[in-house]
């Protein structure tokens, strides 16, 4: 929870004027703090758009429209979070559409082996079976990027918000509006299949148990 | 003691510490005891803070950050 989040949760009875409003002190207050995760959407916008002019469009456009329904927004609930979840909408209703971006996750396979070969190309080398560490610290940014990026949306989503962002299974629930047993399994298999990209092993982990030792 | 296979199965919700206390110390208890599970849960946190170190690695343009500033001081 944000600062100002906190510090208002106690006064919520008087956080709405009769018009409806949040008096001008508490918007004043929520656009201060909104403006310090701006760091973190653009980030986030970036690696979603793969694009740096698309994501400070993006970024631009969440917080328009955050100001724009900012008395909609419940003080002491989580501005971050909140923020994520106006992007998101912005991004799958506007961007993805404008742009026409593939969302079909049948894609993902041909993806997986573009970034394989371009791994290759770029002096990692998967293929020699090294251990699965000495590949992970032979990484460039630049390689963890183009696996990341090779995700499809709806992947690369999850893996933003929970390991770059540190959001909580609820809360990305709440943000992506999706039930959190579908977070869940959609962070497993965008990790799985990221660790594949990154370690060049293209083979078919084995299912959690079949490699168990006891 | 919980066995390998239960203990892969909770590893993203132990490294998300998503589990409750309870939960956590048994997962806890057998990456203790048993050092395959142990190097597991070490790579795949390795993968995750590799990902995260790059990503976070990234800030908003000043330039940005002054059309921000314009619109949320209307």
């Amino acid at each position: 929870m944000g600062l100002v989040g906190g510090l208002l949760k106690s006064k919520e009875p008087d956080l709405v004027t009769e018009n409806g409003r949040h008096p001008d002190s508490v918007r004043q207050c929520l656009q201060q703090e909104a403006l310090t995760y701006i760091d973190s959407l653009y980030r986030t916008a970036v690696r979603m758009t793969r694009n740096p002019s698309d994501a400070e469009d993006l970024v631009q456009e969440t917080y328009l429209r955050a100001l724009r329904s900012l008395d909609r927004f419940k003080p002491g609930t989580n501005l971050r979070a909140w923020l994520f979840k106006i992007m998101t909408n912005a991004f799958i209703n506007e961007y993805r559409k404008r742009t026409r971006q593939p969302r079909n996750q049948s894609l993902d396979n041909v993806e997986e082996y573009y970034v394989y070969a371009h791994l290759i190309d770029s002096g990692v080398q998967p293929e020699s079976r090294g251990p699965e560490e000495e590949v992970l610290a032979s990484l460039t940014d630049a390689n963890v990027v183009a696996a990341l990026e090779s995700l499809s949306d709806e992947f690369r989503q999850v893996v933003l918000l929970a390991d770059v962002e540190g959001f909580a299974y609820r809360e990305i629930a709440d943000i992506l509006d999706i039930p959190i047993g579908t977070v869940m399994s959609r962070l497993h298999r965008s990790r799985r299949r990221l660790q594949r990209l990154l370690t060049g092993s293209l083979v078919e982990a084995q299912p959690y148990g079949d490699s168990a030792h006891e | 003691m919980s066995n390998c296979s239960e203990t892969l199965q909770r590893l993203y919700e132990y490294i998300d510490r998503e589990l409750s206390d309870e939960e956590q110390a048994e997962v806890q208890r057998h990456l203790d005891d048993c050092p395959p599970c142990r190097d597991r849960f070490t790579f795949e946190e390795n993968v995750l803070r590799q990902v995260r170190r790059c990503c976070r690695d990234v800030s908003a343009p000043p330039s940005l950050v002054e059309k921000v500033r314009r619109i949320c001081n209307q």
